[in-house]
């Protein structure tokens, strides 16, 4: 290929609708296995909006065929240390600020999302591939540099989820850990992003069973009321005794991290998402947000019993906030919970290394695709089920501290969070990349509040981690 | 109607069972090259992604500052998670 086949974006009309005479001739014998699959996947999407059938039938295929991406990473991000965080929240602090405030993480995550959706629609290239194009290899190299730490932790702890919710049933470490490695491999099988999307989804789909569990806890919905209502009552001690902030800098990191940015605007252009689809992928979203959401604080609500018995479970593990839980929402409660973790972990572990796979795929340049058969993707396939194998090995050292280190990966996602929201900032108002869909006033209000608390938040840790008693906390 | 499906449209607008024309359209996808980019933009094709070029971006000073302002804030901040984390074991 000769540097005259070059598409170069124009500022003016970076995107061309597809149009067989504006490519050149050479690319038509290039058409990949991947070109194929995702123009079948696009195809059905053609074929929805045609009209001739109710409107109603129309958006309910359209809605079947783009939902999506925008729900799997909300669900993927309820992993095993956020619901544990949110199982601490409920625990340490019961009904009251954290309700909300969970909320309101949930809509900032909504916030930085949305943009990855347009992103993602409007380039056709995944945010990796994107800061390298354009902040060139220094920068490019400190975002991977976060995603690749903050993804190999993370998935760590997905493990850990896995360990721990499996353990509540006598599962022994090495099955349960072997076992979902056996479930990570055998999405990908099919090598098909749509098949593997759809498996991916369904499984997603069992966060819910917090919901049940969050019933069987006889929630007092007077309470859960007021405090979406008043932000009340506030935890004992004010927002920034130690332990309070440990938990709300965890409840941030468990719904706004790196890895969210890079999974999913991989996976709209992956899914072949284009800017017709940008409504579509933004409800795809809002639909995942809402979901997520809603079990997080049905997570809440779940263990708030433990307050209110005033059992101290600040020291739990997930396998032990089950256990404490049994004699107050019965066994059926417990195993729905432990069911719960299980699935968290299992969801983020296919979803986290699939983002890790993207991300070193766009930077080197190879084929990156779920829709590559292994033989043609060896090298996404590999490091997705390479990390996701170290993360599960780390996890079956005897003794590993495992307990404190699902909290503190979700601090540092927050902390990672100010540098990749800059890059999604600047590359979502680039012109030249964006064209007519650059952020509106209002986006750029939206995502630069979020990045001032997420900084802020993230001064607020350090100041008191280095001066503990500035904030009733150290010896 | 116009369509932007090029040598697909006469096999939508066919009156005739949905079934079979769309294993024919998947078929065609297979086969015809003009077929995929009747339906994919053009940098929508791995290919095309290889070769294309989008550019570096102009950035303001502004940018440059916060860009490094931010990064040297995640280093300070591992930094002090890392004192956390020895700290809270050796506890």
């Amino acid at each position: 290929m000769t540097k005259d086949t070059t598409l170069r974006l124009s500022a003016q009309t970076p995107h061309q609708a597809g149009s067989a005479s504006a490519v050149p001739g050479d690319l038509r014998r290039l058409i990949t296995h991947e070109d194929v699959d995702r123009a079948r996947d696009r195809l059905a999407v053609v074929r929805a909006r045609e009209r001739g059938v109710p409107l109603y039938q129309r958006l309910l295929r359209l809605s079947w065929l783009l939902v999506g991406p925008g729900v799997l990473v909300f669900l993927g991000e309820n992993d095993a240390p956020s619901m544990l965080s949110y199982a601490a929240t409920g625990a340490q602090f019961g009904i009251g600020f954290f309700v909300p405030f969970v909320l309101l993480t949930f809509l900032m995550g909504f916030i930085v999302q949305e943009m990855t959706v347009r992103l993602g629609a409007v380039t056709h290239r995944g945010h990796a591939e994107l800061i390298f194009d354009r902040f060139g290899k220094f920068w490019g190299r400190f975002a991977m540099g976060d995603l690749v730490l903050g993804n190999f932790l993370t998935l760590v702890t997905e493990f850990i989820g896995v360990r721990a919710g499996l353990g509540f049933f006598g599962i022994p470490p090495l099955v349960a850990v072997s076992g979902a490695m056996v479930l990570v491999f055998a999405v990908i099988l099919s090598h098909r992003y749509w098949t593997w999307e759809r498996i991916t989804l369904a499984l997603a789909m069992f966060n819910g069973l917090f919901v049940p569990a969050a019933l069987l806890a006889h929630p007092q919905w007077g309470a859960i009321s007021r405090a979406f209502v008043t932000w009340s009552p506030m935890p004992a001690g004010g927002l920034f005794k130690p332990d309070t902030f440990l938990i709300i800098m965890a409840d941030i990191g468990a719904t706004v991290t790196p890895w969210m940015l890079f999974f999913q605007q991989s996976a709209v252009a992956d899914k072949g998402l284009q800017a017709p689809d940008i409504r579509g992928g933004r409800i795809d979203t809002l639909v995942g947000t809402l979901l997520a959401a809603t079990f997080g604080i049905a997570t809440v609500v779940a263990t708030a019993p433990l307050f209110a018995k005033g059992i101290n479970a600040s020291d739990y593990q997930a396998a032990q906030f089950a256990q404490a839980l049994q004699p107050l929402i019965g066994r059926v409660g417990a195993t729905l919970f432990a069911l719960g973790i299980f699935e968290a972990g299992l969801v983020a572990a296919i979803t986290i290394s699939t983002s890790s796979a993207y991300a070193f795929g766009e930077v080197l340049g190879t084929p990156h695709s779920l829709n590559r058969p292994l033989r043609e993707g060896w090298g996404f396939y590999g490091v997705l089920l390479g990390s996701a194998l170290a993360a599960g090995a780390l996890v079956l050292i005897p003794h590993a501290p495992l307990t404190y280190f699902v909290l503190i990966v979700n601090v540092i996602a927050v902390l990672a969070m100010p540098p990749a929201l800059l890059f999604l900032v600047l590359l979502s108002n680039d012109p030249a990349v964006m064209g007519e869909h650059v952020n509106s006033r209002w986006a750029n209000m939206a995502i630069i509040m979020v990045t001032a608390v997420l900084v802020l938040a993230g001064l607020g840790f350090g100041l008191q981690t280095v001066f503990p008693k500035l904030f009733g906390g150290g010896g | 109607m116009e369509t932007r499906y090029g040598s697909l449209g006469p096999a939508i607008g066919r009156a005739e069972p949905r079934t079979s024309a769309v294993k024919q359209d998947v078929l065609d996808l297979e086969h015809r090259p003009e077929a995929v980019l009747s339906v994919l933009e053009a940098d929508q094709l791995f290919a095309a992604k290889q070769h294309a070029q989008l550019g570096r971006a102009q950035l303001s000073r502004g940018a440059r500052v916060l860009m490094w302002g931010l990064r040297i804030y995640v280093v300070v901040m591992f930094i002090i998670v890392a004192m956390q984390v020895v700290h809270v074991f050796r506890g």
